[in-house]
C-alpha cells in the first residue's frame, strides 16, 4: 500500500475527541476512510499497522479525521506535530443523490465522524436532512457544537434527550433514507427500526490489516454472499445485505 | 578529481525454472488482492494470488488479525472462492509476468486433483503447494508434520503435473521436509510460511487471535530457514518471511534465495520502495541480483 506524507494543518480537541486536519485535494466520497499513522515506515515497527479512520470532512482542499484516543496508534496521531502518513481514500461511501428524499443521519459516539461530510454533501445536493448524535454523556458531546443543526441524545441525560439516538427521533417513517454509524448494538437497533424504509445504510467497523482488500481480515457476514471484505465492499453497507 | 562513473543499469533479473524474471520479487500468497494488483505493476517478476482450495471456503470468524510489535497474527482460514471460480478470474492477476498459483487440499487426493486441474491451464507458469494446511487423514496435523507426508503429497502432485512445483513449508522440520520434497520431484522450495502464534485480549481475558505470525519480527527465523535449506537442497529456494526493506531482499538472496516474496509488509509499505532500495543496494555494491544468490556460502562472501 502506498502512503502519502501530508502536512498536519492542525490538531485540536473537540470535546474528548481529536480533530486532525491535513491537505488533500483528490476526490473523497462521504463514508470513505483512510489508513493513517503518525510516522512513516520504517521509523516505527510499533505500532506496525496503520489505523482506519472515516473522513470527518473534506472541502476539496483540506481533509479531516475525528478520532477517539484508544491505544497507541491514536495516541501518536493525537500528538502528531508536522506530518502524518495517509493512504488514498478507500472503500465505498454512502449512496446519495439528488433523488434522495428526506434523510436521517444517526451517529453514535465517535461514529458521528462521517456525518459532518455527508451532511455537507447532502446540503450541496439540496437534500433535506436531519442529524441526530448520541453520546454516553455530556463530556464526550463536545463535538456536537460542530453540528449546529443536530439533535443530541445522551445516555445519562446530561445533554439533550435522555436515551439513544433512536429515542431522540420521532417518526422514522418520515424519512426515505437513513444512514447510521456507531457501535454494533446501535447499528443493529437502527436496522431493526428502519425496517420498511427505502434506503438504510450502515457504516461498520471491523479490524483492518491493509485497507486495500489484500489481507481478508476485515470481513463482515452478508446474507447472500458469506463473509465479504468491509474495506472493499464497505465500510458502508445496505442494512439488508448484512447478516446481523 | 575524476568522478567515478556510477552503474546506471542494474542487473535486476534472475532466472527461475528456465525463465527470466525481470525482478527477483514476487508477492507472498494471501497478501495481494486483485484490487491492489495494479499498484504493483512493474515491481514483481512473477505474481502469486492467494491459495485456492477445491471448494469455496468462508474462512474463520473475526477477529482475524491482531497486531504485534513488528508484525501481526492472522487466522484468515484460507478464505477463497474455490478453484473453479478462482481459475475463472485468474486474469484479474495478469500483469504480463509469469503466474504462480498456490494450492492447498485437505487430503493427498485433493492436492493431486487441484494440481492436475491447475496444470492444465496454459496461463499458469508454476504451482506453489501450500503444505501448511491440516491433513485430515493424519488427525489434522499439517502436511509439514513429517517427511513421509511431504513425500506422499509431493509425489502425488508430481505424477500429474508437468508444471514447475514449489513446495511451501513451515519452519518446523524445514530442512528434513525440504530434502523430502526435492527427492519427490519438487522444482523449488518456498521457505517459509507463518509461525504458530497466539495473542490474548487481556481486558476480556479471552484469546484474541490464534493463528500465524508474520512480518518483520520473523525475519531472522526465516533467514535461518532459507540459509539451512539452501545448503541442503540443489533446487532453487524462494524466500518468504519478514522481508521489509530492499536490503532484506539482498540478505535473503545472499542466504540462498533465488526469488524473494513480499508479504505482510506490503500492508504498510509500497513494494515499489522495496524494489528501489534493492536496486540501490546493487548499485552501491556493483553487483547484479543473480550474483548475490547464495554468496554467504560461496566465494563471493566478504
Ligand atoms: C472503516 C473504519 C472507520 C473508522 N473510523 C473511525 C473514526 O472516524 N474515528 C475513530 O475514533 N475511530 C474510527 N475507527 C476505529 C479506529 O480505527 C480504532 O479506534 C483505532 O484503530 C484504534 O487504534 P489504537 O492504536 O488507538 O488502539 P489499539 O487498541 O491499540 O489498536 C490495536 C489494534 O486493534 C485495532 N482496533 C482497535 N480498535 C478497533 C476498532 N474499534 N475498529 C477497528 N480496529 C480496531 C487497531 O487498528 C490495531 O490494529 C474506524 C474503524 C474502521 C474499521
Ligand atoms: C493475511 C495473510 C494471509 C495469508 N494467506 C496465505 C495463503 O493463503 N497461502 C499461503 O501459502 N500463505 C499465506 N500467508 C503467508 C504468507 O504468504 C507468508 O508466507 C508469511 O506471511 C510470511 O511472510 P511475511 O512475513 O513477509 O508476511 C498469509 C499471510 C498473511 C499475513
Ligand atoms: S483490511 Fe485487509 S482485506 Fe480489508
Amino acid at each position: 500500500m502506498k502512503f502519502h506524507t501530508v502536512e498536519v494543518e492542525g490538531v485540536e480537541a473537540l470535546g474528548r475527541y481529536v480533530l486532525l486536519r491535513y491537505p488533500w485535494s483528490g476526490a473523497i466520497e462521504p463514508g470513505q476512510f483512510t489508513m493513517a499513522r503518525a510516522a512513516g515506515y520504517p521509523t516505527t515497527f510499533d505500532p506496525f499497522l496503520a489505523r482506519p479512520f472515516s473522513f470527518y470532512d473534506h472541502d476539496g482542499e483540506t481533509a479531516s479525521l475525528l478520532f477517539e484516543v484508544r491505544g497507541r496508534g491514536t495516541q501518536l496521531l493525537a500528538g502528531a506535530k508536522e506530518t502524518i502518513e495517509v493512504s488514498r481514500p478507500l472503500g465505498k461511501g454512502f449512496r446519495v443523490g439528488e433523488e434522495n428524499g428526506r434523510s436521517l443521519l444517526l451517529g453514535g459516539g465517535v461514529g458521528v465522524a462521517p456525518f459532518k461530510f455527508l451532511s455537507r454533501r447532502l446540503d450541496e445536493l439540496g437534500v433535506e436532512h436531519d442529524v441526530v448524535l448520541g453520546f454516553v454523556d455530556e463530556g464526550v458531546a463536545g463535538v456536537a457544537e460542530d453540528f449546529p443543526r443536530a439533535k443530541v441524545a445522551t445516555m445519562d441525560g446530561s445533554l439533550g434527550v435522555r436515551g439513544t439516538v433512536l429515542d431522540a427521533v420521532g417518526d422514522l417513517s418520515e424519512y426515505s433514507a437513513i444512514y447510521a454509524c456507531g457501535p454494533n448494538a446501535m447499528l443493529a437497533a437502527v436496522k431493526k427500526a428502519a425496517n420498511g424504509i427505502e434506503l438504510c445504510q450502515l457504516s461498520v467497523e471491523e479490524r483492518m490489516g491493509c485497507g486495500n482488500g489484500s489481507c481478508n481480515g476485515c470481513v463482515v457476514p452478508t446474507k447472500a454472499r458469506g463473509l465479504v471484505r468491509s474495506c472493499i465492499e464497505g465500510p458502508v453497507f445496505d442494512a439488508e445485505v448484512l447478516a446481523w | 578529481m575524476v568522478m567515478e562513473r556510477r552503474k546506471t543499469d542494474v542487473g535486476l533479473s534472475v532466472e527461475l525454472f528456465g525463465r527470466r524474471l525481470e525482478t527477483p520479487l514476487m508477492p507472498a500468497s494471501g497478501t495481494l488482492s486483485k484490487e491492489a494488483v495494479e499498484e504493483v505493476r512493474g515491481v514483481y517478476g512473477a505474481i502469486l494470488p492467494k491459495t485456492t482450495t477445491p471448494l469455496s471456503r468462508d474462512g474463520n470468524p473475526t477477529p482475524r488479525i491482531a497486531e504485534t510489535p513488528a508484525g501481526m497474527v492472522n487466522s484468515i482460514g484460507l478464505q477463497n472462492p474455490g478453484v473453479d471460480e478462482f481459475m475463472k478470474n485468474l486474469d484479474d492477476f495478469d500483469l504480463g509476468v509469469p503466474m504462480f498459483v498456490s494450492v492447498a487440499g485437505n487430503t493427498v487426493d485433493e492436492f493431486r486433483e487441484l494440481c492436475e486441474r491447475v496444470s492444465a491451464d496454459e496461463r499458469v507458469f508454476a504451482i506453489e503447494m501450500n503444505l501448511s494446511c491440516p491433513n485430515v487423514e493424519h488427525g489434522g496435523l499439517t502436511f509439514c508434520a513429517g517427511a513421509s507426508s511431504v513425500e506422499e503429497v509431493v509425489s502425488a502432485c508430481r505424477g500429474v503435473s508437468g508444471k514447475p512445483l514449489s513446495v511451501k513449508l513451515t519452519f518446523e522440520g524445514v530442512v528434513e521436509n525440504a530434502i523430502a520434497a526435492e527427492a519427490s520431484g519438487a522444482d523449488a522450495i518456498t521457505v517459509m510460511n507463518t509461525m504458530p502464534a497466539l495473542t490474548v485480549d487481556a481486558d476480556a481475558r479471552k484469546v484474541l487471535v490464534k493463528g500465524g505470525f508474520s512480518g518483520p519480527a520473523i525475519k531472522p527465523v526465516a533467514m535461518r530457514a532459507v540459509y539451512d535449506v539452501s545448503g541442503a537442497v540443489d533446487v532453487p529456494v524462494i524466500a518468504s518471511g519478514g522481508v521489509s526493506t530492499g536490503v532484506d531482499v539482498a540478505e535473503f538472496m545472499m542466504a540462498g534465495a533465488a526469488v524473494v516474496q513480499i508479504g505482510t509488509v506490503s500492508f504498510v509499505r509500497d513494494p515499489e520502495e522495496i524494489l528501489g532500495e534493492f536496486e540501490e543496494y546493487l548499485r552501491k555494491h556493483e553487483m547484479s541480483a543473480s550474483e548475490l544468490i547464495g554468496c554467504l556460502r560461496g566465494a563471493g562472501s566478504v
